[in-house]
């Protein structure tokens, strides 16, 4: 009988368990480790190699071994985090299709989940190898901070390691349920789970068989590796003050400091103190080999990092505070993630908390564990449990102005779904853009951007009189979903919120095929216009009626690279007409008339700009071309009196004018009505 | 415990017409910890993962009612948006949806007119006020705030400012 497993895809390390028959049982690796390095090392031969054998690799062979490639899941490439890890990382980080990331090894370029993949097979061959048959399913666990982007990301990994992802579970959800799997329990804990990469902290109530997040705060990129880079920077700046040589300058050397850094950090865990001797770390410019010694005391240690674990108790009064409690009202502390065990982390916890954590869970696998008892359940093996999570970011909208309007908020239970209205804002106006991010600000450039959804083919009417229900849905996967329906025509489009740096549904076919045994090795690339073209496609197809089918989509389909081209076209074309008569009749003075049409959806221009970059890719160029007629505006923007039923006209908010360069053109879209009776369905 | 098939498609059924409190079966007065329990109890019986088994064609069913059973817990469990969605209720008995949002957004829009006013011509003359008082001159916030209460004599926060300035002179 097929099993589902439970697998914990660390930052650092990962970790695969298994429920069955009432235990929960972590798989070993061959070696008999309980956990596995998240490492992959390509070798120049065409092998690879994951795990702890890959890591000590990263010494010899630093640009060929990858590793935390979970800091870059789901990251555009222009991103602070992915800037931040090519500082870091020793192997090539280079820029794909759509702003993605890709990993260059030798003359190859992997997507990041295709880095992730090659850890979850090897977790799914560990569980093969202790179980001695086939695993196809399993739970996958991510940070509960993780976007949307970053949770398709480790769907996509998933499905390219070959195996069938029944849910994607928050990694403190997980830790409780392991905690408090079957003990009948009626408490409210926190889970501090500070990772190789990520921290989370979730605020739980559980009664019995009942898991309820209450709240979920986070921080994407912090985590132990940043530790190791503290004493990795303080090693370096005594080295260079010592012999004038720079060790970060040196591949080979910096790897040997990353281990010896990692050492002393566990080092610490045991003794006062660590010692830190390289032997021959780097020649001087004389060739005389210099060695790196260095006494790493607990109190040094512990000035290095205490900002950064004084970081996660800011993270903490947030999701305290998010769930309306105090540190008193808690029955408990869960420990999650290797830099836990310090002793500096642990006393830091009981203080903050007020208690002592609790450590019954080695909490370098509670995760996988609680992982494994929901997969269990899942496939009705165990008894069943009941995760109540929550959503961990605002879902938010563009709208006028480079502002981003709430739709769902943070903390917000899933599975939920809520409905906006919308009206278009110019006469004749034939499609709408809707942009949709993830995050806690009021400015749209200063959220994730989750992706854009387009609507069009809608009754052509003047301005305010179609309306647009646009409904935002959340799964229990924490992945968003955004549908568009008019009502009065039925004309319905849905889409799942298409990600531009992320994979498209062909190239993720493509991996799938790559990795199986028999499959060629080498994808063609997809080219950038034509993995856009293609996403238009799905969004045609996902709106299912053949009427809807646009020459866009035929054209598209049969993905020859002039059709495209001429798709393209057609695509611009179809606005053209309501473009020239807009730009004829407003030659939009930025202090205009109070009635001046607005124009075009600031949050458009923003992310645009962002977007944009220098000869940038020809997918840009459609995208403009797209946003030509589009803007989004709500009515709050619109109106600065009371809000009413109907945007007053008096008080649009307006672009500015190096946006009407950068566009050309002007363009409006929709706006939200304010009145409430309004977003009923 | 899986939800027998007939309850989910009756359930289904009725959805629009129930309103939050008929959603997860409870009293209108019920307080905070009673209205946490019946969302445990309905995600028991509700949560899309609790139904694997399920016919492919009751999961959309399976799925909405999950979805409102959150919607309804998400406004509940919130004494702010609870307030304004009980006026809701009374006010029009046959919306019994409401979007979190607004919700939310009509709860600060109440909160703030309880501060500010709810009448433009309060609202300007407690603005003048606030701003006689960041300028420090009493005798002239004095005087709007008596102008601010003849628009809106009810007003709480007025009088209470009004009261702390006539204090301190």
């Amino acid at each position: 009988m097929a099993s589902a497993i439970g697998i914990d895809l660390g930052t650092s390390n990962s970790c695969v368990a298994i429920a069955r028959r009432g235990r929960v049982e972590v798989l070993a690796n061959r070696w008999d480790e309980p956990i596995t390095a998240s490492v992959v090392h390509f070798a120049a031969g065409g092998e690879v190699a994951v795990g702890n054998q890959a890591k000590t690799q990263a010494i010899h062979d630093p640009d060929r071994t990858v590793t935390a490639a979970k800091r870059l899941m789901g990251r555009y490439f222009f991103s602070e985090e992915v800037k931040k890890a090519k500082a870091i990382c020793s192997y090539k980080i280079v820029e794909g299709p759509n702003h993605s990331v890709r990993v260059k090894v030798g003359d190859q370029a992997y997507a990041v989940p295709e880095i992730s993949a090659l850890v979850l097979r090897e977790m799914k061959e560990v569980a093969e190898q202790r179980l001695g048959h086939p695993v196809t399913q399993a739970v996958i666990t991510v940070p509960a901070y993780f976007n949307d982007n970053q949770r398709q990301a480790t769907r996509d990994a998933g499905r390219i390691a070959g195996l069938e992802v029944l849910r994607l579970l928050n990694e403190p959800t997980a830790a409780a349920l392991a905690y408090g799997f079957g003990k009948g329990l009626t408490q409210r804990v926190a889970v501090y789970d500070l990772g190789g990469g990520t921290f989370d902290i979730s605020i739980l109530e559980i009664g019995s068989d009942v898991f309820e997040v209450l709240s979920t705060c986070g921080d994407t990129y912090l985590g132990g590796e940043d530790f190791d880079d503290r004493v990795i920077d303080l090693l370096a700046e005594r080295f260079q003050a010592q012999h004038k040589v720079n060790l970060r300058k040196d591949r080979f050397a910096l790897e040997r400091l990353k281990a010896a850094a990692e050492t002393a950090k566990k080092a610490l865990s045991m003794d006062e103190a660590a010692t830190i001797r390289i032997e021959n770390v780097v020649q001087d410019a004389a060739g005389t080999p210099l060695h790196l010694e260095h006494t790493l005391s607990r109190s040094e240690f512990a000035a290095l990092v205490g900002d950064l674990v004084q970081r996660t108790f800011k993270v903490c009064d947030e999701a305290l505070q998010q769930a309306n409690l105090t540190v008193r009202d808690l029955d408990g502390v869960i420990l999650v993630g290797g830099p836990t065990r310090l002793p500096l982390v642990h006393d830091a916890v009981a203080q903050y908390f007020q208690r002592e954590p609790k450590t019954d869970v080695d909490p370098d696998q509670v995760v996988a564990m609680g992982a494994a008892i929901h997969a269990a359940a899942l496939v009705g093996e165990e008894q069943e449990t009941h995760l109540l999570d929550v959503t961990p970011l605002s879902l938010r909208i563009g709208v006028a102005g480079g502002l981003a309007e709430t739709i769902i908020e943070r903390n917000t239970p899933v599975p939920i779904e809520q409905t906006s209205v919308f009206t278009t804002f110019k006469d004749f106006q034939q499609s709408v853009r809707i942009r949709v991010y993830q995050g806690e600000s009021r400015r749209a450039d200063e959220n994730e951007l989750l992706g854009e959804f387009e609507f069009s083919g809608f009754k052509n009417a003047r301005r305010g009189e179609v309306r647009i229900e646009v409904t935002f849905e959340i799964d229990t996967d924490g992945i968003v979903n955004v549908t568009a329906r008019e009502p009065e025509t039925g004309q319905a489009a849905s889409t799942r919120i298409h990600l531009s740096s992320g994979l498209s549904e062909d190239e993720i076919k493509s991996l799938i095929d790559r990795h199986q045994p028999s499959a060629p090795p080498v994808v063609p690339p997809l080219s950038a216009a034509a993995a856009l073209v293609e996403s238009v496609v799905e969004r045609a197809e996902a709106s299912a009626p053949p009427t809807a089918t646009n020459e866009v989509a035929d054209a598209a389909s049969a993905g020859d690279a002039s059709e495209e081209e001429a798709a393209l076209q057609a695509m611009a074309a179809a606005e053209a007409e309501f473009d020239a008569a807009d730009f004829e009749r407003d030659p939009a003075p930025l202090d205009g008339p109070a009635d001046a049409e607005f124009d075009l959806d600031l949050t458009t221009d923003v992310s645009g700009g962002s977007l944009d970059t220098p000869g940038g890719a020809g997918e840009i160029e459609l995208d403009e071309a797209d946003l030509d007629s589009l803007a989004a505006l709500s009515a709050d923007e619109v109106a600065g009196g009371p809000v009413g039923d109907e945007p007053a006209e008096g008080t649009t908010m307006r672009r500015s004018r190096s946006d009407d360069e950068m566009f050309g053109a002007p363009g409006s879209d929709l706006s939200i009505f304010g009145d409430a009776e309004d977003d009923e369905i | 415990m899986a939800t027998a098939t007939a309850e989910i498609r009756a359930l289904a059924a009725i959805l629009d017409e129930l309103d939050y409190y008929r959603v997860l079966e409870v009293d209108v007065r019920a307080p905070v910890s009673e209205i946490r329990a019946a969302y445990h109890r309905a995600g028991r019986r509700f949560h899309p993962d609790g139904h694997r088994d399920l016919a492919p064609d009751l999961r959309p069913d399976l799925t909405r009612i999950a979805k409102r059973v959150t919607e309804a817990y998400s406004v509940l469990r919130d004494p702010r948006r609870r307030r304004v969605y009980d006026q809701q209720l009374t006010a029009n008995a046959e919306r019994v949806r409401m979007p979190l949002a607004d919700a939310s957004a009509e709860a600060d829009r109440q909160s703030r007119e309880r501060r500010e006013g709810r009448t433009p011509n309060g609202r300007r003359y407690f603005m003048l006020a606030q701003a006689d008082l960041a300028r420090g001159d009493r005798v002239a916030a004095e005087r709007n705030l008596r102008t601010a209460l003849t628009f809106e004599p009810d007003n709480a926060n007025f009088k209470e400012l009004l009261a702390g300035l006539r204090g301190k002179r």
